[in-house]
Order: structure tokens, then sequence, then C-alpha cells
């Protein structure tokens, strides 16, 4: 489905959608004090998302993806945890906002669906009790019409016979059918945002692929744009529009879909596509593990695991992103001016992975 | 059990395993009255070659883990055999009753104990395989001393030798668990399954709680120490692509039983049985650009204590078999089917399609009541996306006549009605083994009509 309406060419993608972007974040950091430190979870980072489009964060488990998509709305505590910076969604500022504005925002237009369904629902109301609440909650309407308009939630969201459903209690549903229930719920404000949090982790591969089908389905019925979170590049390569690839509470790249899969810039990027099953290669994984994050390196948070660092990328911060195409852009030290970026991506920006080429690369970088 | 070569030529099976069953009682009230059966695996047959992989597959409470650890006996197996030919006991013969002498599930305690030194399990959730308290090293070292090493210093010699060889170092051996990151503490557990040299290693879904660069790095470690320990692995996942990766053989689990059988390779690029089918192409693909024709199952999976009649698998099939003199639309059908499961079991609720087809055409039409009778009727097709006429006629009066009679209140009649005539043969007969050539094989109506008409009484199933 979003074969058809994704556009080809990136360029003529960012034409049609150059308008105002539904959700602006700048400069987002959100620490926590522990016992051990500040531990920065998500260490300025910008995001926008557009109306209609679908924007993925990817990155490992302890990159900071959850963190940075529960501090838009304030899901974050605080105390222990601490939001920085501005989130702008419709132009109002989302993080000087006051709890009341918050409220009205959060479940509304911008809706949330987390991983486990099975923590989202309370087992002991009924399923439609929940979904009628849920609504009365946003609107001031009659119970009757509640329960019309949640049957035909339960409905849109692919719940079979939704109407002789409507009173049974959440374990009488499989996973996959909660998590349409908690979809469901998400729709209930008509939300202009989906924030979804790896909403199909938890589910077989055979529910997940109805659930990413039923995303594609409702963006397009509701004209959401969807903010989605995932570690899985399989998920991505089907559904993102754009993609940002998080470590370390970092941004390492950027770019559209293609742009990510087909000409990917940073080194991080590249390895983890390389850790994908089936890509040609042969898969030995990254090496290292994430660092500290009460204690993150100097310079680029990639260096200490990459083969390619140099003195250069353990200094002075993590390098300020290089657009190297319209759109998509890498934050690496071998894009910077001056530097010969063939050494982290041999082929080029537009050419296709060749292992010679990569072998190369390591060689002349020794 | 001899139509299959397997990679390892003709030779004998590591580990073989026939029919093997179990059932858990269902008990109710303070008697425990048995009041029915989980048929959790169901009399599943596969074999294991020395050195390679097999891999067994299926969604979430299929019975995989269950049928693992029915062959270790962690769960005593109610039915079956499992006949493992390692440690020496190869080219055995049954005995005079029809036993085997290297019937795992008839081993006394002392040849349990050698089979479990044979054999170890790896499990999902590295966290909660070990004792938090305990280092790793002595937990890996603990099962030297199990089976008979009373020297502390050699014990510990072996594990330092054995963290290096997974990829940590020999100083971790005084760590605790805590101290170790997903992706350590599984390389710890596959130094704890290899410490004592086994035959076979049976590995739960060992990467699926892992980030997918971690996954590969763990992967590539089992690959590697298979080779360098000539080891045999039963590798059980829900994760094709993982399959594809490390596996020379797939054997594909529903329900309690399996469906497909065959060498991975060929299983991928023509699967024969519909669930196969169904499950590859709901993986996500890593492109873009590829374009997606994805199978989507109806239904969820029935419960193991009920298993529908016939092939287990009709009741979400996307080609399941339409009867002589019904010649439908292959979707068109499945729904119809799905209908009439619904109206069987009195799940539809006519009352609120009433009340709805009413709200929605009273804005529009200005006079629900005479619009009411007709738009009901239609509301009842498009609610379950049946066409509003069947192109097929035997069909389209058989629905037509059903809904009416649900209309006039006449559940059971309709339900009648549909059961006579909506029949596929895929619920009466239990499809037998079709071979493919080269070990494939699937247990499909489509591939072999003539099946086994499904018993007349369950209760002669219990053997």
């Amino acid at each position: 489905m979003s074969e058809h309406d994704r556009d080809p060419t990136p360029d003529a993608e960012t034409e049609t959608r150059n308008d105002e972007p539904l959700l602006e974040i700048e400069g987002l950091r959100t620490t926590f004090g522990t016992d051990s430190g500040t531990l920065v979870a998500v260490d300025g980072i910008d995001v926008t998302v557009r109306a209609g489009e679908t924007v993925c964060l990817v990155g490992e488990s302890g990159s900071g993806k959850t963190v940075a998509v529960e501090s838009i709305t304030r899901l974050v505590q605080s105390p222990p945890g601490r939001i920085e910076g501005t989130v702008r969604f419709k132009g109002q500022d989302l993080l000087s906002a006051d709890e009341a504005t918050i409220r009205s925002i959060r479940g509304h237009e911008i809706a949330h669906v987390f991983q486990n369904p099975q923590n989202a629902l309370n087992h002991c109301y009924t399923v439609g009790w929940q979904l009628v609440e849920a609504i009365r909650v946003h609107e001031d309407v009659p119970e009757a019409a509640a329960r019309a308009r949640a049957i035909d939630l339960l409905d849109r969201v692919g719940i079979a016979n939704a109407s002789s459903r409507f009173d049974d209690y959440p374990h009488e549903f499989s996973g996959g059918q909660k998590q349409r229930i908690m979809i469901a719920m998400a729709l209930v404000g008509d939300p202009d945002l989906l924030v979804a949090d790896e909403p199909t982790t938890a589910l077989d591969v055979t529910v997940q692929a109805q659930i990413l089908d039923l995303f594609e389905e409702l963006k397009t019925e509701f004209d959401m744009a969807v903010l989605f979170v995932t570690h899985d590049l399989g998920v991505v390569a089907e559904i993102a529009d754009r993609i940002v690839v998080l470590y370390a509470g970092k941004v390492m790249e950027r770019g559209t879909v293609l742009d990510i899969f087909e000409r990917p810039g940073h080194p991080y990027t590249r390895a983890l596509l390389e850790c994908l099953p089936g890509r040609g290669n042969e898969i030995s994984g990254i090496g290292g593990s994430l660092p500290e994050p009460t204690a993150p390196p100097d310079g680029c948070r990639f260096a200490p695991r990459c083969p390619h660092a140099i003195d250069a990328c353990h200094r002075d911060g993590q390098p300020l992103e290089t657009e190297i195409e319209p759109g998509h852009s890498v934050s690496c030290v071998f894009y910077r001016e001056g530097r010969d970026s063939s050494v982290v991506s041999p082929e080029g920006p537009t050419g296709v992975s060749s292992d010679d080429a990569d072998e190369e690369a390591r060689s002349t970088d020794d | 059990m001899t139509e299959r070569g397997g990679p390892a030529g003709s030779g004998e099976p590591l580990l073989s395993v026939r029919d093997l069953e179990k059932h858990y009682p269902i008990e109710e009230g303070f008697l425990s009255r048995r009041v029915g059966t989980t048929r959790a695996v169901d009399g599943i047959s596969f074999e294991i070659y020395p050195g390679e992989t097999l891999g067994l597959v299926g969604e979430s409470g299929c019975g995989k883990s269950t049928a693992a650890r029915s062959i270790v006996r962690l769960d005593e197996p109610t039915g079956g055999e499992v006949i493992f030919n390692g440690d020496g006991r190869g080219r055995a013969e049954r005995n005079d009753d029809g036993t085997h002498p290297n019937d795992v599930t008839r081993f006394d305690r002392a040849e349990l104990k050698a089979f479990r030194r044979d054999v170890q399990m790896i499990f999902q959730d590295p966290a909660s395989s070990f004792d938090p308290r305990m280092t790793v090293g002595s937990a890996v070292a603990e099962l030297l001393s199990v089976h008979g090493m009373t020297d502390g210093r050699r014990r510990r010699g072996i594990v330092e030798n054995l963290l290096e060889r997974v990829g940590l170092s020999a100083t971790d051996y005084d760590r605790y668990p805590h101290e170790f990151s997903g992706g350590q503490k599984q390389r710890v557990a596959l130094a704890r399954a290899l410490v004592l040299n086994p035959d076979l290693v049976i590995a739960d879904e060992p990467v699926s709680a892992l980030d997918m660069s971690v996954q590969a790095e763990v992967l590539s470690l089992i690959e590697e120490l298979q080779a360098t320990f000539g080891l045999s692995l039963l590798f059980i996942s829900h994760d094709m692509s993982v399959i594809e990766r490390i596996c020379d053989r797939v054997a594909v689990m529903y329900l309690g039983e399996l469906v497909e059988v065959g060498p991975v390779e060929e299983i991928f690029a023509e699967p024969q049985h519909p669930y196969t089918e169904a499950l590859l192409s709901s993986v996500p693909t890593p492109d873009p650009r590829a374009e997606r024709e994805r199978i989507e199952l109806s239904g969820a999976v029935p419960d193991p204590a009920d298993p529908p009649d016939g092939c287990r698998f009709h009741t979400r099939c996307h080609r399941v078999i339409q009867p002589e003199g019904i010649d439908l639309e292959q979707p068109v059908w499945r729904r119809l089917l799905d209908f009439r499961e619904l109206v069987v079991s009195g799940a539809i609720d006519i009352e609120s399609l009433r009340d709805r087809a009413a709200t929605d055409a009273a804005p529009e039409e200005g006079d629900p009541v005479a619009e009411g009778a007709v738009s009901v009727a239609e509301r009842i097709r498009d609610e379950f996306d049946l066409p509003r006429r069947l192109s097929d006629p035997t069909a389209e009066r058989a629905l037509g006549d059903a809904i009416g009679e649900l209309l006039e209140g006449d559940t059971e009649a309709a339900a009648e009605r549909l059961a006579s005539v909506i029949v596929t043969p895929c619920e009466t007969t239990v499809p037998g083994w079709t071979d493919h050539g080269n070990g494939h094989r699937s247990s499909c109506l489509r591939h072999r009509p003539e099946g086994r008409p499904i018993a007349p009484d369950p209760a002669t199933d219990d053997r």
C-alpha cells in the first residue's frame, strides 16, 4: 500500500510536503538524576514530523528512542527526569505549556500506542467500558453515542463482530486484538499525530503484519502523521517515509527511507544494515556495546565501536550534521569539509555496496 | 521414517522423535475432575542428523517450546518416543516388545542423567536463566561438579578456556550476571551449554530477546561453535529470517502438529503448505522497494484444547478447499466459511446489527422503517465483507436463506442450513503427508486429496 503513495524521487517528496511541520523537536535533551551521576538519555536531538507522514525513530535498545517520544507529551516523570529543549506541536511549545494544555493535547491530538497491550488495558473492566470512558473523557457525549462510536472504532481497527465483543474483558482477546483495541483507543481523539512505541514487537510475525497493514490503512483514513519507534529495520522498510537513526541519545543520520536503505552514510547505519539477515553479506554484528549513558564519550558517540574512527572522532562532541543530499544528513566527521567521505562509504553517495570496496576502504584506513 | 536422507547422507539420525505427544489435563473443581485435554504437542515426528541444525518454527502457542521440553523430559511426554543415538548408543535394535533401548521417555534415572549431559538447552531470556547470587563462572562450573569433576582447579581452567571461546575473557569468571549485557549473558549461556561437550544443543528462541546487532553476533558465534564442536542443533524460533540464516532444515509447527518439513532453501523458495506460505509472507523485508504480497490469515489460533477437525489449519487457511459444486473466488469462499463459523457458534448479534443498520440509514434516507428490512440483510453482508450477491448460485441461495432465517430470529435453522451447504473437505479429512522429494514433505489436502477421514469417535485417538 505504502508503495503507491511513496514517491520514489526524494526531491518531489520534499517539494510536495514542504509546508509547516506538525511536530518540531529541537535540541531535545532528557536527563535523569541518578546515584551515579546524571544519565543523559536523549542528548539534543532534532526531529520534525510533517502532517500525514510516517517518521521512524530507529536504534538499538538503550539508544533513547522511547525516552525521546515520551518527552514529547511530557510522559517522562519529572523529577527524576528533566526535559530541556523545545517541542513545538502546531506552533505551540509543549515543554513550557501548563499541565491543563498538555492534558488537552495528550491522548487527543497526540495519541500514544505502547509496546505491551497487556499492561495498557485494565483487566477488571470490559473493553467497551474502557473505550467509552476514553471517549467521554475527551468529549461530552451521552453514553449511547459513546457506545456507538466505540463499536464503530473497534470495527475500524478490524475487531470482527465488534458489537458482540463490546462487553468482553481484555483477557478474552488475543495479543494482536488487544493491540488493535489500544489503537482504537488512541483514535478516540481523532489525533493528528500517533506516537507508536514498538507497537508490534511483542506480537507474532503474522499478527505484526496485520497490525502494520492496519497502521497504513488508518493513516490514510484518519489523515494522521505517525511517529514510529522501532529497532526492527524490516518493519521500518515497510512503513517509513523518513527515518531518524539514533545512537546513545544522538542522531547519527536522517533521510528518506530510500536514502537510508540504499545510500546509508553513517558507519553506524551501515553496520546496522549489515546486521540484517538476507542482505547478502556475512553477518558478524557490530562488536562492543553502547557507551555508559552517565559517561558518554567526548567525540562521536559511535567512535569507540567504529571501524573507521580517527583521532578527530574522539574529540569536540558529536559532529554537526552534514547534508549530503537534500533531506539526507549524516553526523560524521568524514562528511565535514576537507575530509574524504569515501573512507566510510566507498561506493560514494549513489552506488551499491560491494564487499570488495568495503575491504579496500578498511585497509586504506589502517 | 526412511524416505528422507538428510544432509548427513543415509546415516543414522542423532535424535529421532516419533509421534511425540504432550497433553495437559484440564481439571476443574475441588476433586480435580478431568474435563478436557490441552493437546500442546500432538504427535510430531522429526529427525536430527549429526552436525545439522533443524529449525522448529511456528507462532507463539503452537507448542514448540513444549516439544523441546518434552524431548529432554523437563516435562514428561504423554506419548511417543524420543530415540537418542548419541553417546555410543548407535545401531541399537528394537527390543522384542517393540520398545527401543534408546528411547529417552523410558530412560531410568542414571540413563537420564547421562542423556542430559549429552543434550543441553539454551533459553530465551538469559536474565532469568542465571542465579543472580552466583558468579557466572561457578554457574558454568556447577555442571562439571554435578557430573563428577571434583577437581576445582581443573573445573576453573575448563570454564575460563570456554569463556574465552565464546568471546568473553577468563577474568569474567568471578563476575555476577547483572554485570553483563543481554548478549554477553547469552554468551555465558552458550558456554554453560557447551561445558559438558554435548552432542545436541536445544536452543529455545536464543536470540529473540536481543537487539538486531547483538543477534547477529550471537548467531555467528553459534555457527562458529557448532562447526568447532561438531554439534547438532535444534533451533526453535518464531523468526523466519533467523531460521533462514542458521538452519539446514526446517520443521513448521501449527497447533501441536507439524505441517511441513524440508531443507531450508526449498521451504523458503517453494513453501508447499499454506501456513508456511503465510508465515513467510508476513516477515518484513528490509527493502523499501520490495513489493509486498502479504497473505492475511483470518481469525486467531484456535484453542489447543479443542483443535479443529480435519486439517487444523482450515479455520484460517487462505487456500481452504471448496466442495464439489461450489465455485467462488477464493477470498469470498474464505469469508463465507468465517461467516458460517460465527453463525454456528451463535456469535452474531442480530439486534445490534439491526440497530446499527437503522442508525446508518436514518440520516440519509429519512425513513428508516421502510429501508430497514432490506438494508439489514445488506448490512450483514457488508459487515462480514460478503458481496451483495455471490457468483455461485448454490452458495448464494444458502446464504440468502440463512440471512433471512437469522433476521426472523431462527438462528438454529440458519446455522443448520449453512453447515450443510457451506462445507469444505479440509474439515472432514485429516491430510496425509506428501513427499515433494529431497526430504521436503508437507501435510496438505491439496496435494493429496484422499487423506484420512476424521475419526468418528475422538476417544479412539488416545493411545
